[in-house]
């Protein structure tokens, strides 16, 4: 006997609610061959293929599917649906770097969510509006080499502006008594705060974000929190203390098994302690990070990591190895076609 | 450059982590069961 559209589309939400995106999604693209009159389960078929392609970074599909939903749910006059299309379409627009596009999507989720009266969808909202403002002032501040603070006005206010949302938002999931979602505001809110140069105001929040990524077992969270934290205390000049979150960071990334995590926080440790002047132990770190990066096939990384080492081994006075690090460095460039990096081994 | 700035400078282009976005459900599930209930209370 051959499945029905819905028992189709049942596994395949089963299957990605325990995380399994391609066998879901497998299930989805049955249950839309198979077919129903039923234009409201039609719907959720499509908006959750959409979401199942976006967690597979699969963006076109996922743009194409979330496209379905939007016709489909103003076809059948659901305006909550439609809101929640709009955010989903939004999203996946922001993803893409098609950040303008991205923005009148979640203001039409905002302006459906608050029509209904939907609190939780107006919170959401206005969160993904200030991830799109983030994303875009990521993007504007990309290649310009600028430290942290030091913006053009434009990145300025693109980011005050996603500040300003993620703060409506905080209030918003206050007043719900969403822990979870004050949590996700704490953590961008310190960043927006990082990149405008407001390191007191970042590591203020992130704290917050700290606080409760424990209260709620999240290791992810927890680990991203302090590494967040580490990367405020630099700019404050707090070497130390910067080294003990990354330290956490690094202890979290082994458990969760998450070896990209592991290698940039032994980097990062690395860098700090060749601030603090301690070069044998930065050799130290940068040595277990190109480890990590030749075992994860990184070239860039394994390249960062042989310009690092190069240049702990000067301090040190050992030019034998110095010099081991920097060809090593200097053929990877090559390789990768890291014209920049290729000049900097030259020097 | 001394490995004091270069550190600087990669710490600087550190990225920082974003939190997740946050993606809207439209659970099946939870729409038969919401149908099942109206059924079961004689709802149209």
């Amino acid at each position: 006997m051959e499945a029905s559209c819905l028992e189709l589309a049942l596994e395949g939400e089963r299957l990605c609610k325990a995380g399994d995106f391609k066998g879901g999604t497998a299930f989805f693209e049955a249950a839309v061959q198979v077919g129903t009159e039923d234009l409201k389960t039609l719907s959720a078929i499509y908006s959750q293929l959409g979401n199942g392609y976006f967690y597979l970074k699969e963006y076109g599909k996922a743009l194409e599917y979330h496209r379905h939903d939007l016709t489909l749910a103003r076809t059948i006059g659901d305006r909550i649906g439609e809101g929640k299309a709009s955010g989903n379409l939004g999203n996946t627009l922001k993803v893409l770097g098609r950040y303008d596009e991205a923005a009148v999507c979640c203001q039409r989720h905002l302006d459906i969510s608050q029509e209904q009266g939907d609190k939780v969808g107006e919170a959401r909202a206005l969160y993904n509006i200030g991830n799109v403002f983030h994303a875009k002032g990521k993007q504007q501040l990309w290649g310009s080499a600028q430290d942290p603070g030091d913006l053009p006005s434009d990145v300025r206010d693109t980011l005050q502006r996603a500040t300003a949302f993620y703060e409506m938002n905080l209030s918003l999931v206050k007043e719900l008594g969403d822990r979870a979602a004050q949590g996700r505001a704490f953590g961008n809110l310190g960043n927006t705060h990082y990149l405008l140069g407001n390191f007191v105001e970042a590591i203020k929040f992130h704290r917050e974000r700290l606080s409760i990524a424990k209260e709620f077992g999240d290791k992810a969270a927890e680990r991203r929190a302090y590494s967040n934290l580490g990367n405020a205390l630099i700019f404050l000049g707090q070497f130390n203390a910067a080294t003990e979150y990354y330290r956490k960071t690094l202890q979290l990334s082994r458990q969760l098994k998450d070896q990209v995590m592991e290698a940039q926080a032994c980097y990062s440790l690395g860098n700090t302690y060749t601030l603090l002047q301690e070069y044998e132990r930065a050799i130290d770190y940068h040595l277990k990070h190109l480890l990590i990066a030749q075992e994860l096939n990184d070239r860039v990384g394994e390249g960062r990591a042989c310009w690092s080492l190069g240049n702990a081994y000067v301090s040190l006075g050992n030019h034998r190895q110095a010099l081991h690090y920097a060809r090593r460095h200097l053929d990877i460039s090559r390789e990768i076609g890291d014209r920049n990096g290729e000049l900097t081994a030259r020097m | 450059d001394d490995p004091q700035s270069s550190a600087v400078a990669t710490l600087c282009s550190d990225h920082f982590e974003m939190e997740p976005e946050t993606m809207e459900t439209k659970s099946l599930t939870d729409y038969f069961n919401k149908m099942h209930r109206d059924v079961m209370m004689g709802m149209p």
